[in-house]
């Protein structure tokens, strides 16, 4: 193939079995730019479905393409994918430069251009200091950094990352965070597995939810919810006169649940309309009561991974 | 203007592949090269030597004795005056023949014959011609045996090396050390969990494949030709300068040099290409390398087609000095040590590549088909 036919990351009908194992069963995936996080518990198919995108692992059944290339065309897929795999294993007796500059090299590109970007990506995951270090030496957050920076360093359009923020402390993780962020407005695919719920949150445009190796939900994040029309919405209202506000919203059949905050200050509202709630609270504060705020107060992957493959699966 | 496209499009990628080639050698040699798990490789390839300098120390020990025998001496000797002593000979004979003995020894026995005590004087006698000697046994005045040690001779020696090349060198030390070194190039990143930083890159998995095959060859040939020149070398050490130079310059010795390289080259090439494939084929190398093992050594006793799917039959039919078969050697083993089906040295080269070729297509067909999954290992 010479050239991308399309610009989507495909998935069709996609599944990989290792021996009797399940891995991903039957995928369909069509995963356009931006933040795309695949969001699962252990064993759910994340890591499966990030070999498949990178031809590590072959499907079973079905069909992977990567902008219009073939994962078993490694020659091209990598000149536009960069994956950050979870293996914490590195070739013996390099440096974190070597590490690079020989992946690189590699590449077919000169002794000149493999340094200069082996340099470039070092800088950008912030690990120059410890550049000219064996890998051995490095801390777990210095090998997720040099990993990240193996797969930055072409360039890629499409960024692959399994776990990034692993083993980075708060700050390397808002600096990695603003850096895939930078990356997704440049217009790349950024495909990002995390267990940090709230931080895949944060930074998606859109998720994939999977559950013992199948996909069962996928979209924006508004959307994921919407798609799931007997998830209740839980909304946190600051108010005056919560009591009063609760015995009203429990008239209300569209209204699954109320409770007083415990400051006493507000109530917390499970609803399955919450475009009727809002009607609702308006025609209350024209009746007098003092409505100092409304939040939604689940508006995350979390509450929707929750309610999708429930509580006991989360892992946080 | 298609053509040109092309052209320069398809000479762009063959030096993209070549510089992919060199990448994945220069890593692979730096790993191989000073891998801890690789030193009885080394070793393996260091015995043949020790061996030689071992032998090469005796001899040149002997020899210093026999020129110092042979100096003291009351004539020069030649190897004929050495030969000219038979038993029955007299003592008085001996020494016309040789000259009085430079070093010689005496004891009586007490010897009961029909209730007679007989006194028996035994002699001794040790001469040499500087480079043999000879050792005379007397008793009562009369040669009763004699015994010729012969000197280091590169003639006769050239048979111990090709004894010791063909049995321990090829058939052991360059067979197991292309086992741990091309068993490794794939087997040892899986192990390692580490081959993914390969499958990782916008690299063909065939570059891959032979740049790690090169890399091998590299590290194999560059081990064991070492070896091969280091044996060579402590082979003709103990010999005078005016012998060696006659022996290399005049005698194939130079010859036969050059070929136990090329022999010791071919091997690295065929064991490396059976080796590479099996190590992607199984997860335990004990299980192919004991086949290939007994398929190699039971190769004189295979039907002439069979016998040509392996590596020794044309590593054989290179080895530049025939190993002779003593008499009175059990069949096997004398089908074991002979060549009896020898074919010529292009044909020997042409069908070790071929049979590597073929190893080596397997492989490409392998390598594609890997995945990477390290739990399962």
């Amino acid at each position: 193939m010479s050239g991308p036919l399309n610009d989507r990351i495909l998935f069709e009908d996609v599944s990989k079995f290792y021996g009797e194992i399940l891995g991903v069963n039957r995928v369909n995936l069509s995963i356009p730019p931006g933040i795309t996080s695949l969001v699962g518990p252990n064993g759910s198919g994340k890591t499966t479905l990030m070999n498949l995108m990178t031809g590590l692992v072959k499907p079973t059944r079905g069909r992977v393409q990567v902008l219009g290339y073939a994962t078993n065309d490694p020659e091209h897929l990598f000149k536009v994918v960069g994956y950050s795999t979870q293996f914490d294993a590195f070739p013996k007796a390099l440096t974190g430069f070597q590490f690079l500059y020989s992946y690189l090299l590699l590449s077919g590109r000169g002794a000149q251009s493999a340094e200069q970007l082996a340099w470039r990506a070092i800088e950008r995951v912030n690990l120059v200091d410890a550049a000219k270090r064996n890998v051995a030496a490095y801390s777990k957050g210095m090998r997720q950094r040099i990993r990240l920076a193996q797969a930055l360093a072409h360039d890629p359009k499409v960024l692959v990352l399994d776990e990034p923020l692993n083993g980075l402390d708060p700050l390397a993780r808002s600096e990695m965070i603003a850096l895939f962020r930078t990356v997704a407005e440049q217009g790349c695919y950024v495909i990002i597995s995390s267990h940090i719920l709230h931080e895949v949150d944060v930074i998606s445009d859109q998720v994939i939810l999977l559950s013992n190796g199948y996909v069962v939900a996928e979209g924006q994040i508004q959307n994921v919810r919407s798609e799931i029309q007997e998830h209740p919405t839980q909304i946190l209202v600051r108010c005056t006169r919560p009591r009063e506000v609760a015995a009203k919203m429990l008239q209300d059949e569209r209204t699954i649940e109320v409770s007083i905050h415990k400051d006493g200050h507000g109530l917390l509202l499970k609803t399955r309309d919450a475009d009727g709630f809002y009607l609702a609270l308006n025609r209350m504060a024209l009746d007098g009561i003092d409505i100092e705020s409304i939040a939604p107060a689940d508006d995350d992957v979390l509450s929707v991974y929750e309610y999708l493959i429930g509580n006991e699966e989360v892992v946080r | 203007m298609i053509t040109t496209a092309t052209t320069e499009m398809t000479g762009s990628t063959a030096r993209i592949w070549w510089a992919q080639i060199r990448a994945v050698t220069r890593l692979e040699m730096r790993k191989t090269f000073l891998a801890k798990r690789g030193l009885w490789i080394y070793v393996l390839a260091a015995l043949p030597v020790f061996l030689f300098v071992g032998h090469a120390l005796v001899s040149t020990g002997w020899r210093n004795g026999s020129e110092q025998l042979a100096r003291r001496s009351e004539k020069p000797l030649t190897y004929q005056d050495l030969q000219a002593v038979k038993p029955g000979m007299t003592r008085e004979e001996v020494v016309a023949i040789l000259g009085k003995p430079p070093v010689n020894s005496h004891w009586t026995e007490n010897r009961a014959a029909d209730g007679n005590a007989t006194v028996i004087a035994h002699e001794n006698y040790h001469y040499s011609d500087g480079q043999n000697d000879l050792y005379v046994e007397l008793a009562g005045g009369k040669v009763e045996n004699t015994n010729i040690r012969e000197g280091y001779s590169p003639g006769q020696n050239s048979v111990l090396f090709a004894g010791v090349f063909q049995f321990f060198f090829l058939r052991l030390a360059v067979f197991f050390g292309c086992l741990g070194i091309f068993m490794n190039l794939f087997r040892g990143e899986i192990l390692d969990k580490s081959l993914h930083f390969y499958f990782l890159a916008p690299i063909r998995r065939e570059v891959l494949m032979a740049g790690k095959f090169l890399a091998g060859l590299l590290a194999t040939c560059t081990i064991f030709v070492t070896s091969e020149i280091l044996q060579t070398v402590a082979f003709l050490w103990p010999l005078p300068p005016s012998v060696r130079d006659v022996y290399l310059y005049h005698n194939h010795g130079l010859q036969y040099a050059a070929a136990y390289v090329g022999v010791t080259v071919m091997a690295c090439v065929g064991y490396g290409a059976f080796f590479l494939v099996a190590g992607m084929l199984f997860r335990n190398p004990i299980l192919p390398a004991a086949a290939i093992l007994i398929w190699e050594g039971i190769n004189p006793f295979l039907p002439g087609m069979l016998k040509q799917f392996s590596v020794i039959y044309y590593l054989k039919s290179l080895c530049p000095v025939d190993i002779p078969t003593p008499p009175g050697t059990p069949a096997l083993f004398a089908l074991l040590i002979s060549n009896s089906d020898p074919v010529s040295a292009p044909v020997a080269v042409l069908g070790i590549l071929i049979v590597a070729l073929i190893a080596l297509y397997a492989s490409s067909v392998q390598v594609r088909r890997m995945e990477i999954n390290y739990t399962s290992e």
